[in-house]
């Protein structure tokens, strides 16, 4: 009995020592230490995490470098801090450290669950007639939109394309397109199976072992079924199970497709025909391939659709009223046509802003190199995911090892896709009250 | 005779009794003083970084909470009964558990044999002895890039080697079959070199004369080493039994970089679903409660191997 009371009282003591470490929603926060370059020092500094690195790392940097430069009352920082997923557990944490950058790149999964627990501040009010629902391309602004306030602004958005090796299609005899179904592309098998490659006969398609079920999202509507309606489960039911099964036969039938660390690698490296993956590794991988990269729709079945993706802007609820109007200053300079433009133009994401399809220098790539047209016209294919993959956390997850499974171990999708769905119900419950409160 | 008879020997300058003993209690006040204030800041820092976070993890446990809600719900034990319910849980437990045993049995074995290699004297055994530790001190997360690439079914170095011999080799990461066994090779890559340093240690350390004598007697190297050395070894092997199983159920890195958890869950050990639940889902109350029974685990294991040593293992 005293050791219950005992464990009572220390329980009850550590909880509120505890309770007085968390998050207060409307606090000023302290930011992400920095170094500051003395012609910037008397400047507002605003912190921004971003997730880009590479060559769009390095255009992300040119930007803010430009921004810098264009006006004299407000610093940029750019922090690089990994991953999607890696900005995201970071901004989590600055948060319980009550230290948090000010705006941060968010990705289609992540900003709604800092929406859904009041960690984003709402942009309405930092709108003006050059940054606002006007200028955006308004199917990408409006994922954002959630009871009529924006939460975020997309920047680097995309949707999946589908790159093809044109040499080697040449070789194989087959037609410079990406296949128009997806039973097209699976009659394709046998001829691209004739090419050599790498000591191997050729394969067709590989699928992502990590973050496939962001193509699968599309593959799942194309084959017309989805992963839920609202938050109510729907992957155990046809068409999901369909496309599984469409993937799993290319695989474990045909021997035509298979699981890769990472396709874009393989694909780069000649070693598989076509990869349905993001525009915004478009670039990269034209630079880095030594064929000619070709590039299409991603495959339709029984309907068309594609789903975007890619990273938002938010801004932290917790920073400071100053710092947060000095970060609505940047993104109103992301949002300039020019800019909006140049960064499609280094990186292959969507041109977010309506007006940056009229700038020259993209306008001139596009009439150079198709390719870089192919997402912007599949845009009227492209819609927002279903609710339970962007608002049930971890859904993403529990989808993706289940495609592992058919992927690597030939399991039957009907059977994987029922084990799935009950866990995504079991995440779409966490999530369900806030959701239905906050969401619809 | 008892103490009482000796003799009394009397200081020169020897004070009444009273006045002594009170010297000596504020002497030892001091004492206890000084050494409190040295201790204390080891003291604190431990209790800053290791119980504090181990208290609050036990009752994080106690809660539901996604990390960016302003402040966790409290739940009662429901995390615990929902885990310890959970199919999902068992099978990772049953991964661990194989993951575990396989790699600590075969760390033990092969880095007792390498030992006996290099206790021979072979030339240039001190180059192999520095080259078999090397792993040990990489990196884990290069470790896990190298043998990526090693088993890179496309690339790798594993195809090369293979191949050769009209066999195709297996795609190691991407099969269910053939992950858990791949990431088992690279953790013994990396461990092996480090169980045979301590092996050898204690090989060197081992009384020359016992093993004389039984050579004198006509004992046989597999009889020396049975019957002598592997029991001189116990507490060395004790020691690295505690550190490997403990080592391998925190094992984290390699997974990380190499699968990931799959293909599906079949290299999901106990710390890669803490992971996965704390930083992929942010549910940091299911995350919390698989710490501690994870640390509840490798305690009743240490203690369970620390009882029967106890009574197995002599330490000279």
């Amino acid at each position: 009995m005293t050791m219950r009371r005992r464990a009572f009282l220390g329980l009850a003591a550590a909880s509120s020592l505890a309770g007085c470490g968390y998050r207060s929603v409307d606090a000023d926060y302290a930011q992400p230490a920095g170094a500051v370059p003395k012609e910037f020092a008397n400047r507002v500094r605003v912190v921004f995490w971003s997730s880009y690195g590479g060559a769009n790392g390095k255009a992300v940097g040119k930007l803010v470098e430009k921004f810098n430069k264009s006006q004299q009352d407000v610093y940029v920082e750019v922090q690089f801090q990994g991953s999607y997923d890696d900005v995201a557990q970071k901004v989590a944490a600055g948060l319980i450290a009550r230290q948090a950058p000010d705006i941060a790149v968010l990705s289609d999964v992540t900003w709604e669950r800092f929406y859904l627990n009041d960690a984003l501040e709402p942009l309405n009010g930092y709108f003006t007639d050059d940054f606002g629902p006007k200028i955006y391309e308004p199917k990408l602004f409006g994922e954002y939109v959630v009871k009529g306030q924006s939460w975020c602004v997309p920047f680097a958005r995309s949707t999946p394309i589908l790159y093809y090796n044109r040499d080697l299609f040449a070789k194989a005899g087959l037609p410079d397109r990406a296949p128009r179904t997806w039973s097209e592309l699976r009659s394709w098998g046998p001829e691209l199976a004739r090419v050599q490659t790498g000591g191997r006969s050729l394969r067709s398609l590989a699928f992502a072992k990590v973050d496939g079920d962001w193509q699968f999202q599309g593959n799942v509507w194309q084959f017309g079924g989805a992963y839920s309606n609202g938050l109510d489960v729907a992957i155990d039911q046809d068409g999901a199970v369909a496309a599984g099964e469409w993937q799993r036969k290319l695989i474990h039938e045909d021997g035509h497709g298979y699981m890769a660390s990472s396709p874009m690698t393989d694909f780069a490296g000649g070693l598989v025909a076509m990869a349905q993956d993001s525009t915004g590794g478009l670039k990269s991988a034209m630079s880095k391939a030594k064929f000619k990269v070709g590039a299409g729709f991603v495959p339709s079945e029984v309907a068309a659709g594609i789903a975007t993706g890619g990273g938002g802007i938010g801004m932290l609820r917790n920073a400071t009223t100053e710092r947060k109007q000095a970060a609505a200053v940047f993104l109103a300079f992301l949002a300039r046509p020019e800019n909006s433009a140049w960064w499609t133009t280094q990186s292959g994401y969507l041109p977010v802003v309506l007006k940056a399809r009229e700038d020259p220098e993209l306008k001139k790539l596009i009439a150079d190199e198709p390719n870089f047209g192919v997402a912007i016209a599949q845009l009227a294919n492209a819609r927002q995911q279903d609710a339970i993959r962007l608002y049930g956390r971890n859904s993403n997850v529990a989808i993706y090892t289940g495609l592992q499974q058919i992927y690597a171990d030939n399991a039957a999708p009907k059977k994987v896709f029922s084990s799935v769905a009950r866990r995504l119900e079991a995440i779409g419950d966490e999530v369900r009250r806030q959701y239905e409160e906050k969401v619809l | 005779m008892t103490a009482l008879d000796l003799p009394v020997r009397t200081h020169p300058d020897e004070r009444p009794q009273v006045a002594a003993s009170n010297q000596k209690r504020s002497r030892r006040r001091r004492e206890y003083g000084l050494f409190a204030l040295l201790v204390a800041p080891n003291l604190l820092v431990i209790a800053v970084f290791a119980y504090w976070p181990i208290i609050y993890n036990a009752f994080l446990s106690l809660t539901d909470w996604n990390m960016i809600a302003a402040r966790p719900t409290f739940v009662g034990l429901s995390n615990y009964t929902r885990t310890l319910t959970d199919p999902a849980f068992h099978k990772t437990l049953g991964i661990t558990i194989a993951f575990t045993g396989l790699i600590v049995a075969g760390s033990l074995v092969i880095g007792l044999a390498l030992a006996l290699l290099f206790n021979l004297p072979l030339k240039g055994r001190s180059v192999v002895r520095t080259i078999s530790f090397a792993p040990h001190i990489l990196s884990g997360a290069a470790v896990a890039t190298i043998w990526l690439f090693i088993f890179d079914p496309g690339y790798g170095l594993m195809r090369a080697l293979i191949e050769p011999f009209g066999a195709e080799p297996p795609d190691w990461m991407n099969n269910s079959d053939w992950a858990l066994p791949g990431l088992v090779i690279v953790y013994l890559w990396k461990n092996v070199g480090f169980t045979a340093l301590i092996y050898l240690a204690g090989l060197q350390g081992l009384p020359k004369e016992l093993d004389e004598a039984a050579a004198i007697d006509g004992a046989g190297s597999w009889t020396r080493f049975r019957a002598i050395k592997l029991p001189l070894l116990a507490p060395i092997t004790f020691f690295l039994l505690i550190t490997t199983v403990i080592g391998t159920f925190q094992a984290f890195d390699v997974i990380a970089v190499m699968t990931g958890g799959g293909p599906g869950d079949a290299t999901t050990t106990l710390s890669w679903s803490i992971y996965n639940e704390g930083f992929q889902a942010f549910n940091a109350g299911r995350a919390a409660t698989l710490s501690i029974i994870m640390f509840v685990i490798l305690l009743i294991v240490t203690t369970v191997q620390a009882r029967v040593m106890e009574r197995r293992v002599h330490y000279r």
